[in-house]
């Protein structure tokens, strides 16, 4: 076992996350995900597209180690997943919904992570406003509780929340998809800009093909019944990534193969 | 300004309305029918009664009160315990809360004798039937607010690595804080009755007696104005408590979700 895990990092000193022909069956019958093998490399924004109900949030949960494969083999930094969560702690996912405590105010909710890794709380006291201010909020915003912010406030806070742990992996599970276009596009270009400066691994899942074309380098689509992935596209675009990027001819041509594939597997 | 108006015009006037016409009717059908003053004694009757009665209705109703501050205190303290047992794990949840829910659906009048034969009569007696009557609400929301957290939550404090305990402590606890309010309204309620109809069977001795005592004692001697008299400070009473809990819990929510702290 330990030596297996050995090799597995020798072989891949690069790769941060890593699944061999992972399955995985709700129920015994139900099955979600199968055959899924992938490698991402430190550093890399991977995104995972696909209709809803092919197993991209089940992939990302298994990569988290909330829950466990019923087949095929997991590891995050050379480890199983729950076992990476626990070595090695800056591991950060950020839901669908913000999932703010709402009895905590903005400050608070962004410290929380912190305490429960135990953390030292005085060095907290430069680590949050300083990534309150990464992500673009105001100080005035700070003593605000979850229920007066918007709702994409509410999203800053929870990838601010996510970003405080300085995490080397960040899993984010279609975290704008319940905002206004233009919301989202901004969210887009900060979270961008923020990858630029830190440099974490990104699995961000999405259904928005535009949104996955514009922040990563590689996006992996997958098909349904059973889950699985049926393309890995390059995306050439150099960083920094501008608005304008989204006018661009080059843009729209990638954005349209990477939606075709999209249409094949939802058929 | 103007909406203290409107609130006036909407929602205070026409209950305090309906309660004067009510008043005037009866009156009016009392001096109309002349109905015997045992049967319905007429809303002025009542209150020369109250008025004459004033000292010993109003140290019955600061003992009633006690007795149930006391239960009521009691059953949010070990209520709220009780719940925690319950949020901890599903065996000891399953096994134990159909007897939980017997504390709902025991008639009190039932046990009642029980109770006096194991804590005597007198005041501990009818604290413990307010106890028991306000005890379930208490028990049935905290648990339901320490078990109704978000998935999403559980994750991330999971992803975070949390103890049980912090899991308890920073994300079921304060989860429940609103559940807890609910179910404290309840029991407030629920705990003054339960001191009055503990009264009823337990009084606390020939010296001092409570709202419970005062009813049956006014109906067995068939004076009916002082009779309405202790109803309606059993019910005012009841309003009280409620409403100081409730508002209470209005305070106490505010502060939670933080509409206080602008």
């Amino acid at each position: 076992m330990n030596d297996s895990v050995n090799q597995r990092q020798a072989k891949t000193a690069d790769v941060v996350v890593a699944a061999d022909n992972v399955g995985m069956t709700f129920d015994g019958t139900n099955k979600v995900l199968d055959d899924v093998s992938l490698a991402i490399g430190d550093g890399e924004f991977v995104s995972i597209v696909g209709p809803s109900g092919c197993g991209k949030s089940t992939l990302l949960r298994l990569i988290a180690g909330l829950t466990k494969p019923t087949d095929g083999t997991l590891s995050v930094g050379g480890l199983l997943p729950a076992d990476a969560r626990r070595a090695w702690h800056p591991m950060a996912f950020v839901f669908q919904d913000a999932t703010l405590l709402p009895w905590r105010n903005v400050i608070d909710n962004i410290q929380l992570p912190l305490e429960l890794e135990g953390a030292d709380l005085s060095a907290s006291r430069t680590i949050v406003p300083e990534s309150l201010k990464l992500i673009g909020l105001s100080e005035t915003d700070a003593t605000k509780y979850p229920r007066m912010l918007s709702g994409g406030m509410r999203m800053r806070v929870s990838l601010a929340r996510a970003l405080v742990t300085n995490p080397s992996l960040l899993l984010l599970d279609e975290p704008f998809g319940a905002l206004d276009e233009m919301t989202r596009q901004r969210l887009n270009e900060d979270l961008l800009r923020i990858w630029t400066e830190k440099k974490w691994t990104a699995l961000f899942v999405t259904h928005n093909v535009a949104e996955a074309v514009f922040l990563s380098q590689r996006i992996l689509v997958m098909g349904t019944a059973p889950g699985r992935i049926i393309a890995d596209v390059a995306v050439p675009f150099a960083y920094p990534r501008l608005p304008e990027l989204r006018a661009e001819a080059n843009f729209a041509r990638l954005t349209g193969e990477v939606s075709a594939r999209l249409r094949e597997a939802s058929v | 300004m103007k909406r203290l108006r409107q609130r006036l015009l909407r929602d205070i006037l026409p209950p305090v309305g309906l309660f004067l016409f009510v008043v005037l009717s009866w009156q009016l059908a009392t001096v109309i029918f002349r109905p015997k003053a045992y049967l319905l004694p007429s809303p002025i009757a009542v209150a020369e009664a109250a008025r004459d009665n004033a000292g010993q209705l109003i140290s019955a109703m600061a003992l009633t009160a006690s007795a149930a501050a006391c239960g009521f205190a009691a059953s949010l303290v070990v209520g709220t315990l009780i719940a925690f047992a319950f949020s901890q794990s599903r065996l000891v949840r399953s096994s134990c809360y159909p007897y939980a829910i017997f504390l709902q659906t025991v008639p009190i009048v039932a046990i009642a004798p029980l109770i006096i034969i194991w804590f005597d009569y007198g005041f501990q007696s009818v604290v413990v039937v307010a106890f028991i009557i306000s005890l379930f609400p208490v028990i049935a929301n905290v648990t339901a607010g320490l078990l109704a957290v978000d998935n999403d939550l559980v994750d991330l404090f999971r992803l975070h690595n949390a103890s049980r305990w912090q899991m308890l402590w920073k994300l079921r606890l304060p989860n429940a804080v609103p559940y807890l309010v609910t179910g404290a309204k309840t029991a407030s309620g629920l705990a003054v009755i339960g001191a009055i109809v503990g009264e009823f069977f337990a009084g606390y001795g020939a010296e001092r007696f409570g709202l419970g005592y005062l009813v049956r004692q006014t109906s067995d001697q068939l004076k009916t104005a002082e009779l309405f008299a202790a109803v309606i400070a059993s019910t005012a009473l009841g309003i009280g408590i409620f409403g100081a809990v409730s508002m209470a819990g209005v305070t106490i929510l505010a502060r939670w979700s933080g509409t206080n702290d602008e």
